[in-house]
């Protein structure tokens, strides 16, 4: 590995800081086997996917010849991208931001004792164990405007004199979709921010309260922190699996003509399916991939989810 | 306690191992070599058109290799939805099916992928194609692909709400569906017409619209999506959106949703095929409906014909003898009949022809074929077309003008070709 | 504050207050798979029905439970074990690999660890969808297509990052003096790991287990282009071969659907309970 060479200075540099620090060669057997599977299955169809974005491909998937960087050329020069790339952009933003914000609220109320909490806790990991495409076909076969039970359970309330087609103009379309994503994505969140929750040592509460610190003190001061590692955690998982999610606008979104509801995931999808195009989604792959890569590095910079307490 | 769970997973694990590189259930791993014994194994690749569509074909193949010892077929069903992608990954990774059962193969003929036909069939097998559908398997005067299938839409109309509307004559012409769908959707508490322009019919409700005018989609030299003929159709398709007697957003309507309202009493009139009259045997056999020929802009008959075929990757050749004695079996009187009539298609050989001439539910339908229009498969750049349809034929109901949308999608087309 | 009162009117008002929240949650988070539920007691016709109806109107169809295990679409059965088979392992290897690496990242220091830890978030980000052209490729070259263990190897890898985050994140949060207690008294690093810091991060490997669990349990874009015979793929690629040209075996879908969700509860319940206990002991010490 290239790495090895600065490597060595900088263990170096911390063998001398404390006892902790090891070199490259003893940590082998303890990451040894995670990197070699890393090495064997991922690497290959990553730099597939990139090389394919040089390529011009027919539409039948015969490699004709070398296309440089024309392809990229082609999807910077794409009149729809950069309404894909708002959409992409509310789209994480809404789904992440509420989902956190909903799932704190949860699994502070999951931590506190009552009967039956197990059962609610049951209930809650349910869209987590269901496939998300599975959820959002029920969702989307709930909205559809004649057969569906949501529209005509509203229809019944008298909220609507007939079923709308949720899902067939664009924007109440994503809106549906976010709470979709929200749905199945909350479970994950509260789960692990309940983790967090329950491995904060009993008497640090105590301590907080023989303090005498109120609530909301005891929360944003103690609380809070404690969760900041299972928060960020659970923040950069939800940011890169929204950001790659395609099932759930596949479904929802599907059948609306056009671009106006698209993300890059449906986009690259959509490229691939109809325009037949694997040259330009690969393209469009690896510019996906690159811009993940870039929030997820300024997230790991600021937020510094790996910092040790 | 601790030390037996590790043992306990190590040994657990070393036995998986061993289990697992030997895994899966049948089949010694789908595209590996021919097995030894002068045995050849078929990859067979087919799409899902009925729920029985799988067993007819496992039906079909253990026939087959009862009577033929020496060949495997290994059969894989993928939906509609998913086969295509399956296939490009199955070709870009070198393990073209030597059976594939699709709707396009111009593509693949261009790129010298296919076999021709008298590689896969018998002269006799060949010869038995109805003319019309053989030409239609024709790139640069060489057949390709054996007709399998074929199928034409027809108007449905629902009987009671048209009386509940006071409609007396079922509509032969675009002015007449036209104002027959305008008096359902004000009279009674049904949709007139049902325009499915979502991504699973697009294509097809343009080309019925288009055929009604005189029109086509192109031929094997030219895709030909905007011309004044097709424009015309298209305007009216969106005058149908706009005066409010289609369902409601006809841009993201699919198909089989749309054809269950039909099916539930809900729709005045849809264009639907052979099949959804057994649907409606099913789901709803009180519904009053009738069939008739679809409404053009003169009356002159026209609709949209459909054809799927079955055709062979060249591969490295060595496999063509038995494709051959698969075809021949398959497309033999009483093999090929037997699977075209349970799935609900019409023939396309003659012998077939004759066999099912009695079928009294499939007489609309052939009644239309001969002037049927038909996608143009023989054109490499049909398969960009159909995306193109797909995906952008919807916003005639979202708002963009007729001509707008022709041309966004001649332009894919163009880009194509 | 009120709750150092302990006032016992106060605390029960409190109690019922938090069931009936309780209540609520449960509500809105099954609310879609009761409908699937209904929805798979259904027969085909009612599923359709313009009005629907909320409920089965010719009787709860429980045959279909039974039908549903011999169509002719797909082997349910089969897929059943497919996905049984492909998640357990997958996860067993994902344990297997990402623990130690979480433990040793979290605990010391070692040049590359950076380097490491983004090549792990960087798997994370690719997900199998997008790659299943070159993961094709790849297994045909080492002859393990439409096997199991290709989809094995996939998940793993794929749900590799997940883990090791999140199990690195617990480890970390683990006070170090224990371990350097431990390692005065004698004990080797592996036996620290085992014993020492394992029974105290249970809640993390808890959440690691059932993310990766269910997460293999789902997959779909991989197995639908490397499984090719019919026997071998999971529920869910079997579940797309109820979408006919025109029509969709809906009853069938949510059947399957429920019983593919079933297992993943059952798991979730058993390991719920350790999960409790794992905590009480940690607590104790």
């Amino acid at each position: 590995m290239s790495s090895v060479l600065p490597a060595t200075n900088r263990a170096r540099r911390t063998r001398r800081r404390g006892t902790d620090s090891q070199t490259f060669l003893s940590s082998l057997p303890w990451i040894g086997p995670a990197l070699l599977l890393i090495l064997a299955i991922v690497v290959f169809p990553a730099g597939y996917m990139i090389y394919n974005s040089t390529r011009k491909i027919s539409s039948v998937g015969t490699d004709l010849e070398s296309a440089g960087l024309e392809n990229f050329v082609t999807i910077f020069q794409d009149p729809v991208l950069p309404r894909v790339l708002l959409n992409t952009v509310l789209w994480v933003v809404s789904v992440v931001v509420i989902t956190v914000l909903l799932s704190l609220v949860l699994a502070q109320f999951l931590n506190k004792p009552f009967p039956g909490r197990t059962i609610v806790r049951m209930a809650v990991i349910v869209p987590w164990a269901a496939s998300v495409v599975m959820t959002t076909t029920v969702f989307y076969y709930g909205l559809d405007p004649n057969y569906g039970i949501f529209n005509h359970f509203f229809v019944q309330l008298g909220l609507m004199d007939e079923g709308y087609g949720w899902t067939k103009n664009a924007v109440p379309a994503i809106a549906v979709s976010v709470v979709v994503a929200i749905f199945v994505s909350i479970p994950f969140t509260t789960y692990t921010l309940l983790a967090g929750l329950q491995a904060i040592p009993q008497e640090t509460l105590e301590a907080a309260r023989v303090d005498g610190a109120g609530r909301w003190k005891t929360y944003l001061l103690v609380i809070i922190p404690q969760l900041r590692s299972a928060l960020a955690v659970s923040m950069l998982i939800n940011i890169i699996n929204v950001f790659n999610n395609l099932p759930i606008l596949k479904v929802m979104t599907g059948s609306i003509p056009g671009n106006s509801a698209d993300t890059l995931m449906t986009y690259i999808f959509k490229v691939l399916q109809f325009d037949r195009r694997l040259d330009l989604s690969s393209a469009l792959s690896v510019v996906n991939f690159a811009i993940v890569l870039v929030i997820v590095a300024i997230y790991v910079k600021t937020v510094k989810p790996m910092q040790e307490i | 306690m601790k030390r037996t769970t590790r043992t306990g997973v190590l040994a657990l694990s070393t036995a998986a191992a061993l289990l697992l590189t030997s895994c899966g259930f049948s089949d010694n791993g789908g595209g590996s070599a021919d097995a030894s014994g002068g045995t050849t194994t078929l990859n067979m690749l087919v799409p899902t058109y009925s729920d029985g569509t799988k067993g007819l074909w496992e039906g079909v193949i253990a026939d087959f290799e009862a009577e033929h010892e020496n060949i495997d077929v290994n059969l894989e069903v993928q939906s509609w939805e998913n086969i295509e992608g399956v296939l490009k990954t199955k070709l870009q990774g070198g393990q073209a099916p030597d059976i594939y059962n699709g709707g396009a193969f111009a593509e693949f003929a261009a790129e010298g992928l296919l076999a021709p036909a008298s590689d896969i069939a018998s002269q006799e097998t060949i010869d038995d194609f109805q003319t019309t559908f053989a030409d239609a398997e024709k790139f640069e005067g060489t057949q390709f692909g054996l007709p399998l299938i074929a199928s034409a839409r027809a108007l449905f109309y629902n009987k009671a709400l048209m009386e509940e509307a006071g409609v007396d004559a079922v509509p032969t012409t675009w002015e007449e569906l036209h104002d027959a769908s305008k008096l359902i959707s004000e009279k009674t508490k049904a949709d007139g017409y049902g325009m499915p322009l979502g991504s699973e019919e697009a294509q097809g409700e343009s080309l019925i619209w288009f055929a009604g005018n005189g029109g086509s989609f192109g031929d094997s030299q030219k895709i030909s999506v905007n011309t004044p003929q097709n424009l015309e159709a298209a305007e009216f398709m969106k005058k149908m959106v706009d005066d409010g007697v289609t369902q409601n957003d006809p841009g993201a309507t699919q198909r089989t949703p749309m054809l269950n309202t039909f099916v539930q009493g809900k729709l005045g009139f849809a264009y639907a095929l052979p099949q959804t009259i057994g649907q409606i045997e099913d789901e709803n056999p009180k519904l009053d409906y009738g069939v008739a020929a679809v409404p053009t802009k003169s009356g002159e008959p026209a609709t949209l014909g459909v054809a799927d075929r079955l055709m062979s990757f060249r591969n490295d050749g060595s496999k063509s003898a038995a494709v051959k004695e698969f075809m021949d079996y398959f497309f033999s009187a009483d093999v090929y009949t037997d699977w075209v009539s349970t799935e609900g298609f019409l023939p396309t050989t003659k012998s077939g022809s004759e066999k099912m001439a009695g079928d009294e539910t499939l007489t609309p339908f052939l009644d239309m074929l001969p002037n049927a229009v038909f996608y143009p498969t023989t054109n490499p750049a049909w398969n960009a077309t159909d995306g193109a349809f797909k995906s952008l034929m919807g916003e005639l109901g979202t708002g963009k003008s007729a001509q707008e949308v022709l041309e966004s999608i001649q332009a894919k087309a163009d880009a194509a070709s | 504050m009120t709750f150092l009162v302990t006032e016992d009117r106060a605390a029960k008002k409190t109690v019922i207050g938090r069931m009936v929240v309780g209540f609520a949650v449960v509500i809105i988070f099954l609310i879609p798979y009761g409908m699937m539920l209904i929805g798979s007691l259904k027969t085909q016709s009612e599923i359709l029905a313009i009005p629907p109806k909320y409920l089965p109107q010719d009787g709860a169809q429980f045959s279909n439970y039974i039908t549903m295990w011999d169509t002719p679409e797909t082997p349910v059965p089969y897929n059943l074990i497919s996905t049984i088979v492909i998640a357990v392992f997958a996860t067993l290897l994902v344990l297997l690999v990402a623990t130690p690496a979480a433990y040793y990242t979290a605990r010391f220091k070692f040049p590359g660890k950076m380097v490491f830890m983004f090549l792990v978030i960087v798997t994370q980000m690719l997900q199998p969808a997008v790659l299943t052209a070159g993961l094709f490729k790849q297994m045909l070259a080492w002859n393990l297509n439409d096997t199991w263990l290709a989809m094995i190897l996939i998940n793993a890898a794929f749900n590799l990052a997940f883990a090791v985050w999140i199990m690195h994140s617990f480890f970390a949060g683990v006070p170090r003096s224990i371990d350097e207690a431990a390692q005065i008294d004698g004990a080797g690093k592996l036996r620290v790991l085992f014993t020492i810091n394992l029974p105290l991060v249970w809640p993390g490997i808890v959440t690691a287990v059932i993310f990766t669990f269910v997460s293999c349990w789902n997959e779909f874009a991989a197995s639908l282009v490397i499984l090719s015979t019919a026997e071998n793929q999971p529920l869910s690629v079997a579940l797309t071969k109820f979408v006919g040209q025109y029509s969709t075996a809906w009853q069938y879908v949510f059947g399957v659907s429920i019983v593919a969700i079933v297992p993943v509860i059952v798991l979730f319940a058993l390991i719920e309970k350790r999960l409790i206990g794992g905590l009480a002991a940690g607590a104790v010490k």
